[in-house]
Order: C-alpha cells, then sequence, then structure tokens
C-alpha cells in the first residue's frame, strides 16, 4: 500500500504543478508517477507495488481474453444441433489461501471457458466447479489451475517465498 | 437516428447477440447446472457490450465512468450468483444430469425441510 501511496502523491504534485488539479492531470500525473516508482525501486521500495500491478494488467487483459473466448464457446453449445455438453463434477485442490483469494478464484473460473464454481469443501481446500464442453476432469482441472496461474502474482507479496529468520 | 453508427452500433449487436444465445441456452441445456453456464458467461459479456455501446453514444465522461462501475459490480455479482444457485441446488439434491464424474459426491447433503432433525450436539 505504500507503493499506492506514493504514486498518488506524485500524481497529485504533478496536477499542482501542471496548474490544474483535474481528472486528466491527475491520470497523467499517475502514469509518470508509476515510471518513476518503476525506476527506482529500490530507493523507494516499490519493487512490490509496481510487480503486483504489472501482474494486475497481466491478469486483466488474460481475464478479457478468456471472457471472450468463453462466451464465443457457449454460444456455439447453445446453438449447435446437439451440443456435446459431456458436463460433470470436478474437484480442484487449491494452491491459493485466503478467503478473499479464493472468493475470486472462484468469481473468476464461473467467467472463464467451461467451468461453474459450485462449492468448497469445509476445510476450503478444494474448489469444486460443474464443467461442460470439455473433453475431461483432467482439462477443467487445467482450464482452473490456468486462472490460478494468473492470480497468484497478483495475490501473493513476494514473487518468490523468503524465509523469515 | 436512422443512421448506423458502427462506433455505437457494433457492440449494441454483439451484445445482444450474446444475450439472444444466452436465452436460447437456457431454453436448450439440459438441466439447471449447464444453463447456469449461459445464463453467467454469456449475460455478462452480452450486457457489457450493450452498455459499452451506450457510453460510446453518450461520449461524457460520466457515462464511461458509470460503465466502468457498472462492470466491475457485474463481473463481481453474477459469479456469486450463479454459485449460490448452483450450491443451493447441488446441497438440497437436484440430480445434475451428468456424463462424467461427480467428484464432489455430496448431492443432497444439504437437510431438508421435512427431514428428521438433527440429532442433538451432546456438547450443547
Amino acid at each position: 500500500m505504500r507503493g499506492l501511496a506514493l504514486n498518488l502523491l506524485l500524481a497529485v504534485t504533478w496536477a499542482l504543478f501542471a496548474g490544474q488539479v483535474a481528472v486528466r492531470e491527475l491520470l497523467v500525473g499517475f502514469l509518470v508517477g508509476f515510471g518513476i516508482l518503476a525506476l527506482f525501486p529500490r530507493a523507494l521500495g516499490s519493487a512490490g507495488y509496481v510487480r503486483r500491478s504489472v501482474a494486475t494488467l497481466r491478469f486483466t487483459g488474460f481475464f478479457l481474453k478468456e471472457l471472450s473466448l468463453a462466451n464465443v464457446q457457449v454460444a456455439l453449445l447453445a446453438l449447435r444441433p446437439r451440443p456435446p455438453l459431456n458436463p460433470m463434477i470436478v474437484a480442484y485442490p487449491m494452491r491459493l489461501e485466503g478467503e478473499t483469494a479464493q472468493t475470486l478464484l472462484a468469481a473468476t473460473i464461473t467467467l472463464m471457458p467451461g467451468t461453474v464454481a459450485m462449492g468448497f469443501d469445509d476445510e476450503r481446500r478444494v474448489l469444486y466447479a460443474h464443467a461442460i464442453g470439455l473433453p475431461g476432469a483432467a482439462e477443467a482441472r487445467d482450464s482452473i489451475r490456468r486462472v490460478e496461474d494468473a492470480l497468484l502474482p497478483v495475490l501473493t507479496r513476494r514473487a518468490t517465498p523468503e524465509v523469515h529468520p | 437516428m436512422n443512421d448506423f453508427s458502427p462506433l455505437r452500433d457494433i457492440p449494441i449487436l454483439i451484445g445482444s447477440f450474446f444475450v439472444l444465445t444466452a436465452a436460447v441456452g437456457v431454453l436448450r441445456f439440459p438441466d439447471l447446472y449447464s444453463r447456469l453456464h449461459a445464463s453467467s458467461k454469456l449475460v455478462t459479456l452480452g450486457s457489457a457490450g450493450i452498455f459499452l455501446g451506450a457510453a460510446l453514444e453518450l461520449t461524457e465522461a460520466a457515462a464511461f465512468t458509470r460503465l466502468a462501475a457498472i462492470l466491475l459490480f457485474q463481473f463481481l455479482t453474477t459469479p456469486l450468483s450463479a454459485y449460490l444457485i448452483a450450491q443451493a441446488a447441488y446441497l438440497r439434491a437436484l440430480p445434475p444430469r451428468l456424463s462424467g464424474p461427480d467428484e464432489w459426491n455430496q448431492l443432497g447433503r444439504h437437510p431438508q425441510p421435512g427431514d428428521e432433525p438433527p440429532r442433538e450436539d451432546p456438547a450443547d
């Protein structure tokens, strides 16, 4: 959150120097500020913020692409004469922990091709999903795993887990 | 208003197409669980297209901030309602039509009205 606060501060500073605190100046200032934070991560302590911001942008791109694919897939299934639905319910052991992360995963896979989230087990370690239009359970799990792969860098604070002494 | 403006009309047409296929999917798919695929995914992108077209027609900043808010809440609420409907149906033993496995294997675990009352916990 320190990185975000710095970025907002830089945006306001830029807008003040531009002489107008308006949406446009603030947006430009935010982008310039992000550039500064990305250039000097060590001095400003912003490496984590920059990495997670990039991961969030990547995830948004991945999400929009997959959402479009999902829609074309279901639309085709809805319009074909005899759709090969192959419905099944698969169990997916999650690597993500924490309610926010798991809720985001469940919400995202519902909008991704082939899967709709249905429930968790009592320990909240396994996600159950209804799948259609996929050849088998392994493919359904792969599809959820790709979503989790895209979400992991957004939600974890460090790229590689560090050992604390 | 009779002229065709591609920037405005193409998103609306694409959105309407997806909403229409959502209706077709809900009619044609065999059970509640498969229908949720149509009603969640297709309606999300379909209505997004219609709202995008409307914002491009209005071309004011306020229209785009509202568009962003609408999309955000759609992406948050649609999967949630699909999840709740699927879970409630499954735990209340609405049988899914499956050709693959049911790896959850807890169909109807939720107590139904008219069931025997759950045994009292001795710790209470």
